[in-house]
């Protein structure tokens, strides 16, 4: 097997990284924001539901919610590998973006909300035309962090059998015992993915930049 | 007999424990321009935030024209666009120009076209002088400038009363005499406002009536004329002695 | 309110496991029949028996084997490749109809899966690198060195219960590794002085490596290999059984052994 050969064999696995990122990551974020909505503006009871929530799926390992998800929970469910381990790591994560979007929304509220509201705005509209649209541009650091743990969390969709980097460089490494080659390769991917990420997401904080002076 | 826009009866605000202003009776009425003055902590901020319902009184009415703004079953959003409020800080929305501002309660509220919309905040922001920087975003803003966006904001929905909490106080001297400026033409064209400030020579020139509060109630109140030439009470007269001393020179040097 | 509000929660969740374990009382062998297809699990990580060949397919003893069972069941086959330790759960959980791994039967795993009758045999062996000063003559004597092992195989278990339990081998000399391939690093890096492993992979490995040898091997923990089935499934395992013995009687598992154990 010639290097060309190796190589592209553990980076075909990328596709499937990208894709349970690519599923893990937005279903994250739409159920993190709504459940952020909730913490801040929903009263005590919702606060503190969303609070039991947070506390739950960020103390349960990620790997152990896709064994229950994909061995117990799922008995008898025809739900594949790939989508069990997506939903599961969008689950973790809609945990943590959940607190992202929140700690956004906190540092935004208060007196923004207070002067859209004295304008005649409703509460609704006062969040989504005023402090949602701050809030976002606030949250894309953290939220660039969230991404690069979920590109890098992807690789445990391998104790499924799900077919990505990882286990692709298990796999060739153990049957041309160039283990070692086989992991860097892994690491070099995974490295580019999150950097590419990262830098792209930079760009765009950069381009909502709100205008001022210094 | 002039129209009253606004009348209090009664009003208190506790938070817990600690009585913020009790049994308070107010009228202001159309065209009149009524400043509250006081020491800090007198409850002057707390009564306005609760005319414009962004505070909850524990007792007490408020009426809006002929409207029980405090009633159970009335409508938060639609009264409150009648009320205009500027704030100490500006409270400009930071992610809008300053047209952006002035639109936003318009498009959102008034439910205008965007062409009317931007027409009507063209027209407030050219009002208090800014129609140059429409599209400047509150940070390239100057704080004077900041202000007169935020009265634009709160003049382009047509409220029936503004309501201005300390307009001046977190601004640079220099920049304090171009808002003033603004209020005083506001006055003028017969704009029913109700001022929290420490701006003496303003409060002399353009109220109608000064409203003297201390400690939750109010002291006394009157015309300039009485209030700063023949005061009913010491307390008075002792509180527009210190305010004098310590804002007056501010105010001749802007002027 | 908050009290009401978990016991929904706690209601849904038992709710749930109820409608998940609903046991399937009609055979997996009708499920294979109907579908006209086989799911099989395996870690395709462990040659010679199962491992990618340069193409990227699977291959192996166990492969091999595995498709001419398919064949002969009259069903088309289909490789689900799992890491080891997911292997049993899958099984367990439906989500395969059987797995072939190189398992050794086990009392443990017999409570949730069942073992087909086993197809080959294998032994048990230590291997050592050519820095190795020490001796083993007899198994036990690799209690005296710090010893390598792949986590939650028989041979971690025969050296946890005859070298670590009687207090022969310290916790702490024992390291146990996901993948025999790692553990093959550390030994030749010396962290371990000996890998304790299935004789057949061993081999393999020291094929690969002229660094390694082996010092002892022997029948110890492990016994015979054999194909994980659905528990408590007689209609499967009968049919697979039936397989088994007939590839054994037509020497067909002799010559895969040929084929991948070269020895």
């Amino acid at each position: 097997m010639d290097f060309g050969q190796f190589i592209s064999y553990i980076a075909s696995g990328t596709v499937y990284t990208v894709g349970v990122t690519l599923i893990a990551l937005p279903s994250g974020l739409l159920i993190g924001t709504i459940l952020a909505l909730l913490y801040v503006y929903g009263g005590k009871a919702a606060a503190r539901v969303m609070n039991l929530y947070s506390t739950v799926f960020r103390g349960i390992p990620p790997l152990v919610l896709l064994f229950i998800l994909f061995f117990a929970v799922t008995r008898g469910i025809n739900l594949s590998a790939f989508w069990a381990g997506s939903l599961s790591l969008g689950i973790v994560s809609s945990a943590y973006q959940m607190e992202i979007v929140r700690g956004a929304l906190l540092s935004v509220s208060g007196d923004q909300l207070m002067a859209a509201r004295a304008i005649g705005m409703s509460r609704l509209q006062s969040i989504r035309y005023v402090v949602l649209p701050q809030a976002v541009r606030l949250a894309i650091p953290p939220w660039s962090n969230e991404a690069a743990i979920v590109i890098k969390d992807s690789s445990l969709v391998y104790a499924l059998g799900v077919p990505e980097i990882l286990r692709r460089a298990q796999l060739i490494g153990a049957s041309s015992q160039r283990y070692l080659l086989a992991y860097l390769s892994a690491a070099v991917i995974y490295f580019l993915l999150v950097f590419g990420t990262t830098r792209l997401l930079a760009v765009l904080e950069k381009k909502l930049t709100i205008p001022s002076n210094p | 007999m002039p129209e009253p826009i606004l009348t209090i009866k009664n009003l208190t605000k506790k938070y817990g424990e600690n009585v913020i202003f009790q049994h308070l009776d107010l009228t202001v009425n159309e065209g009149d321009t009524i400043v509250i003055i006081g020491p800090s902590g007198t409850g002057k901020s707390t009564l306005l935030r609760c005319i414009n319902l962004l505070t909850r009184p524990d007792e007490g009415q408020i009426w809006l024209d002929d409207m029980e703004i405090t009633a159970k079953d009335c409508d938060e959003d639609q009264v409150r666009q009648h009320i205009g409020m500027v704030f100490q800080n500006f409270l400009l929305f930071n992610h809008l120009t300053a047209l952006g501002n002035v639109k936003l309660g318009l498009s959102k509220v008034k439910k205008m076209s965007d062409e009317a919309a931007t027409e009507k905040a063209m027209h407030e922001l050219a009002r208090v002088g800014l129609a140059d920087r429409a599209d400047h975003y509150p940070g390239q803003l100057s704080g004077g400038q900041q202000q007169r966006v935020g009265i634009a904001r709160a003049l382009a929905m047509d409220p029936r009363i503004m309501l201005f909490d300390e307009p001046t106080s977190a601004l640079d001297p220099e920049l304090i005499g171009e808002v003033l400026e603004v209020m005083r033409q506001l006055a003028l064209d017969g704009m029913t406002m109700l001022v929290v400030t420490h701006e003496m020579g303003f409060a002399r020139e353009v109220a109608d009536r000064i409203v003297f509060m201390e400690k939750g109630y109010i002291v006394e109140e009157g015309s300039p004329d009485e209030m700063f030439n023949h005061p009913k009470f010491p307390r008075t007269r002792e509180f527009l002695w210190k305010i004098t001393e310590l804002y007056g020179k501010k105010e001749t040097d802007t002027n | 309110m908050k009290k009401r509000f978990l016991l929904l929660v706690a209601l849904v969740l038992v709710a749930a496991m109820l409608v998940g374990c609903t046991t399937e009382t009609d055979s997996v062998l009708d499920k294979i029949n109907q579908a006209g297809k086989v799911v099989v699990g395996t870690s395709a990580d462990y040659p010679p028996y199962e491992y990618i060949d340069e193409a990227g397919n699977k291959t192996g003893f166990d492969i091999d084997l595995m498709t001419e069972i398919a064949k002969r069941m009259g069903v088309e086959l289909e490789w689900v490749d799992m890491p080891f330790d997911s292997l049993v759960a899958a099984v367990d959980s439906g989500k395969l109809d059987m797995s072939i791994s190189c398992f050794n039967y086990d009392e443990e795993r017999d409570k949730t899966v069942d073992f087909s009758e086993a197809y080959y045999t294998t032994e048990d062996a230590f291997v050592v690198t050519s820095a190795f000063a020490g001796t083993i003559t007899v198994p036990e004597d690799a209690a005296n060195y710090k010893v390598g092992v792949q986590s939650g195989t028989v041979q971690d278990g025969w050296l946890t219960d005859n070298l670590v339990t009687p207090g022969l081998l310290p916790e702490a000399s024992l390291s146990r590794y996901e993948r025999v391939d790692q553990a093959a690093l550390d030994l030749a890096n010396g962290r371990i002085d000996v890998l304790m492993g299935d004789y057949v992979p061993i081999q393999a490995l020291v094929a690969q490596n002229p660094d390694l040898q082996v010092v002892y091997h022997g029948e110890l923990s492990t016994g015979p290999i054999n194909i994980v089935l659905p528990d408590g499934d007689a209609a499967l395992k009968a049919e697979v059984d039936r397989i088994i013995k007939e590839l054994q009687a037509e020497g067909f598992i002799d010559q895969l052994a040929v084929k991948y154990f070269s020895e």
